[in-house]
């Protein structure tokens, strides 16, 4: 059983900085779980604070039920892949896979099983012979996996192990990592800044901001249901729009009003903004939520129909990214290519009222409904 | 689950983090922290005993005496001069040393064909041992049959029989010839550094705005560069303080007493008259002078915390 | 706007005449001493000097190394230079990872270690040399060669601790995940990493030792007594041993020079004890 249970863990670093503050954390047995956020929200050093290689401040780190604040990071039984592969430059591929299990006094033969093994998985078997200056990138990510799985620990780190890979390579690392946690099945933890891979990989993804958790649940979760402006933000690409708004009932409908066009609320959502009337509130709304209005046909009630003019056009290939101006802020919205060819054409639009989220202005958090 | 108590176990117990750690990083200084304790601290805390005692192969016994061996340095005017000769050696020899060094620093900017080759040259004076310096300007300023003096009086069309060991000035010139012919490489190559570390761009945004070359080198390469200048005069400065080995070698510290550095001074009181306890004190005295000195430049170097 | 219009580049006369002078004042006295060691002794009364001797010989080698003991100091020399560096550079490689990995000690363990690169040897050599003839170590392979570890510390520790710092950390990190203690991390992935500035500060402990003087003078006599030291048998102000004296000047200065011409890519380090890089 190889759960980590994170108890009010603090960490502080010279000069007042509070990398992490108060986290509590369970991270299930078997899952595959990202800690994703910006670049100094406490991420790496959370992960490194789980290795060993760095020392906790305050609280505790659980690992398999035993604490391991204290215990070395040889004796806690886990494998790490590091950001720049620290694969050791003055020994073969092979010697590198199975430095640790040579470390921890492994009979020869038991070593060359697993090196030829995790090879094989990895497809890397005829680099064994090689040194690390002689490979790719993405060779090289390779072994530094290699290195990692032969041990057969119980807990899997990763930091940010695709960084340095360009995009393709990327895309294909991570659908390797994917397929390895459905070979090996054994707990991950994962840190990156990039949502896709938070997206795509994660069974759980944990969200992390300033040193503290934002959001944690199912990537679906987090997506649909933001519980902050933060997080609605960060998922999602092309980013969700914030246009500020006003909740007003219009000819006796509830609608956001955006100083000038109006869109009325989905009326089976209607009832829980019932408080919000009359103040001021944040509409959230993703780019691939609105849609192109097919002139007069029967739509649905939670359609809001709004004209706009387009002042700034994207192509993508199969889609095109169309920008607006609304209430005084640039609105992105995402349609198939060949919808909206020049600036400066005008264009109806359909939002879907059922998937935008408001948000409360000051405290920045969704309001339910 | 067998084995993976083998895995933590084939280690050993696990044991704490913490202790481990620090046991480690203490045992790993404590070699060399024992070594300069034993060779270097402990001497010179005995040698302040020795400062306040009577230590002398001439004079048995080691009575107290106060501060006598301080007089004795004070009073001595051998020793006032000494010490002025050392001031006014290490100063022109620094400063010869860092104009010709800054001037072969800038003319070995760029690459040019051969430039490994002669910075190889360039450098070979530094891994000589100062006495064998000593020796060879000693040969190449023999009179009368060195080089030196046939080529001077070629030069001049009469003959030069100067006698640069022991005549006044001349013998203080071939002091200042050894060693700027030694060290002046440290400069060199220190300030070469620095120049080939300042990014091209910079001279080529000031080649585009038209500025001259003058104002380039005052204005940008010598801010520019000005902490590795103040690193480089630090060290050799303190280097040179030491004064000791080409005198030795070259003059004898003579005619006479006439060209006595500190340190060869401190050295006939000790080891030639074996008043060991004067020279102790004298030592003592030179040391928190150069202390001062250490003290005053290496604040400034190490304030602008650039690295 | 600019002075003069800048045409076409005229080759850099001052520089290569600059240069040229200097080549030749640093070749100068090197190549007198290696004329000198090989001329016969007639040669030296010669006016106007002989520029290169017509009948070259070897017997003044040979007269250095044996009749005025320069075999003996030589091989004290490399006895005394070589263990030196061998405890020089291991006891200082340890000290500067854990300053490097640690900062143990903080600034106070740093700054005693620098220090010592600053103080006068002749305030370490007087009480040095009393507290020797008291243990029986003076005039003793192993009392100079503790000195010299001592007096070579400082730049061992600090050119392995510059080199160290700019050693990421993650591949130490990855052999302690991988099962190694810290000791382990230290030997078999930090050091054989580090080995070119091991080498770098090895050559240039041994340079420092092989060139040594003012210690060797006082601390050895008899038995001892280093390369260096056997100088003092040609002071220049009175003898007439030149040829002697210039061939034990080549024989001392040729593998120093050779050995540092070869680590020349980390003079600067070595020089200013780490804190600047080439």
């Amino acid at each position: 059983m190889a759960d980590v249970r994170i108890t009010g863990l603090h960490k502080h670093y010279a000069g007042g900085v509070h990398a992490v503050r108060g986290i509590d954390l369970t991270i299930p047995d078997k899952q595959f779980t990202v800690l994703v956020g910006p670049s100094g929200c406490g991420k790496s050093t959370l992960l490194r604070m789980i290795a060993g290689l760095e020392p906790v401040d305050e609280g505790t780190i659980e690992i398999g039920g035993e604490v391991v604040n204290d215990m070395r990071p040889r004796d806690r039984d886990v494998a790490m892949v590091f950001q720049d592969y620290a694969l050791y430059p003055h020994m073969s591929v092979h010697n590198n896979i199975g430095f640790g299990l040579k470390a921890r006094k492994f009979r020869p033969e038991e070593v060359e099983r697993r090196v030829r093994n995790a090879a094989e998985l990895l497809g890397i078997t005829p680099l064994l012979g090689r040194l690390p200056r002689q490979l790719s990138g993405g060779q090289r990510q390779r072994v530094a996996i290699g290195r990692a799985i032969v041990r057969n620990p119980q807990l899997f780190l990763f930091d940010e192990p695709l960084s340095n890979l360009d995009a393709q390579l990327r895309d294909e690392m991570r659908v390797e990592i994917k397929r390895l946690h459905q070979e090996i099945a054994t707990t991950i933890i994962y840190v990156t800044h990039d949502q896709i891979e938070a997206m795509t990989l994660a069974d759980r993804i944990v969200l992390l901001r300033d040193g503290v958790i934002e959001q944690q649940g199912s990537p679906l979760d987090l997506f649909e249901r933001p519980a902050t402006r933060f997080v609605a933000g960060f998922l999602g690409s092309p980013r969700m729009n914030f246009v500020p708004a006003r909740l007003d009932p219009v000819d006796g409908v509830p609608a956001l009003v955006l100083d000038g066009p109006t869109l009325p609320l989905d009326p089976s959502r209607a009832a829980s903004f019932e408080e919000w009337r009359g103040r001021e509130v944040i509409l959230g709304v993703r780019p691939e939520h609105m849609s192109k209005a097919d002139g007069g046909t029967s739509r649905k009630p939670a359609q809001a129909p709004i004209r706009v003019v387009i002042d700034l056009v994207q192509p993508t290939g199969t889609r095109t990214h169309a920008q607006f101006r609304l209430n005084g802020t640039d609105v992105t919205v995402e349609l198939p290519s060949h919808t909206v060819e020049r600036p400066g054409t005008a264009i109806d639009l359909l939002v879907d009222m059922s998937r935008v989220i408001l948000i409360d202005p000051r405290t920045e958090r969704t309001i339910p409904g | 689950m067998a084995e993976r108590a083998g895995i933590t176990g084939a280690g050993g117990p696990a044991v704490s983090a913490r202790r481990s750690d620090a046991r480690f990083k203490w045992l790993l200084v404590t070699p060399a922290a024992l070594l300069i304790l034993a060779l270097s601290i402990y001497p010179l805390i005995f040698s302040i005993w020795v400062l306040f005692v009577n230590y002398d192969f001439q004079i048995p016994g080691h009575a107290f005496v106060g501060l006598r061996n301080f007089r004795q340095v004070v009073a001595d005017p051998v020793a006032r001069y000494a010490l002025w000769v050392t001031v006014c050696l290490t100063a022109t020899c620094v400063a010869v040393e860092f104009l010709l060094g800054l001037a072969l620093a800038m003319a070995m900017v760029g690459t040019f064909r051969g430039r490994g080759l002669l910075i190889s040259i360039l450098i070979v004076p530094l891994f000589i041992s100062p006495v064998i310096v000593g020796q060879a300007w000693a040969l190449m300023l023999h009179r009368p049959f060195g080089p030196t003096n046939y080529l001077l009086g070629l030069l001049l069309g009469q003959e030069v029989t100067i006698n640069w060991l022991t005549q006044w000035p001349f013998n203080f010139v071939a002091l200042i010839l050894a060693d700027v012919w030694q060290w002046t490489p440290f400069m060199f190559v220190i300030l070469l550094a620095g120049l080939t570390s300042i990014p091209a761009h910079v001279f080529e945004a000031a080649e585009l705005d038209g500025v001259g070359r003058w104002q380039v080198f005052w204005y940008i390469t010598v801010p520019y560069i000005a902490p590795m200048m103040l690193l480089a005069v630090t060290f050799r400065l303190l280097d040179a303080i030491r004064l000791f080995d080409t005198i030795f070698i070259m003059t004898g510290g003579g005619p006479g007493t006439q060209t006595y550095s500190a340190s060869y001074y401190l050295y006939t009181i000790g080891f030639t008259q074996f008043h060991l306890s004067r020279a102790t004190a004298g030592a003592w005295i030179f040391m928190v002078l150069t202390l001062l000195v250490v003290f005053l430049l290496v604040r400034r170097l190490l304030r602008p915390e650039a690295d | 706007m600019a002075g003069k219009p800048r045409t076409r580049r005229r080759p850099p006369l001052l520089r290569i005449a600059f240069l040229a002078l200097w080549v030749l004042f640093v070749l100068a006295p090197l190549y007198w001493v290696f004329v000198t060691s090989i001329k016969p002794s007639d040669d030296y009364l010669a006016v106007p000097p002989v520029w290169f001797p017509s009948d070259p010989t070897m017997v003044h080698y040979t007269a250095a190394l044996f009749a005025y003991q320069g075999l003996t100091g030589l091989i004290n020399s490399i006895i005394v230079s070589v263990s030196a560096t061998v405890l020089s550079v291991i006891v200082g490689t340890l000290m500067a990872y854990s300053l490097a990995r640690f900062n143990t000690g903080g600034q106070h363990l740093s700054f005693w270690v620098l220090s010592q690169r600053f103080l006068p040897p002749i305030a370490i050599i007087l009480p040095l040399f009393l507290n020797y003839r008291l243990l029986g170590l003076q005039d003793t392979h192993l009392g100079l060669i503790l000195a010299y570890t001592v007096f070579t510390l400082p730049v061992s520790v600090w050119m392995m601790f510059a080199y160290f710092r700019q050693m990421p950390r993650s591949l130490e990190e990855a052999a302690l995940v991988d099962g190694c203690t810290r000791w382990t991390a230290f030997w078999r992935v930090a050091v054989p990493l580090a080995a070119p500035g091991v080498v770098a500060a090895a050559v240039f402990t041994f340079i420092a030792c092989w060139t040594e003087f003012f210690f060797a003078l006082v601390l050895t006599s008899r038995n001892a007594f280093t390369l260096p030291t056997v100088f003092r048998a040609f002071l220049s102000f009175q003898g007439a041993q030149y040829g002697e004296a210039s061939a034990l000047a080549i024989v001392s200065l040729v593998p120093s020079i050779i050995l540092g011409v070869l680590v020349q890519k980390h003079l600067v380090r070595g020089l200013t004890l780490g804190a600047l890089r080439g």
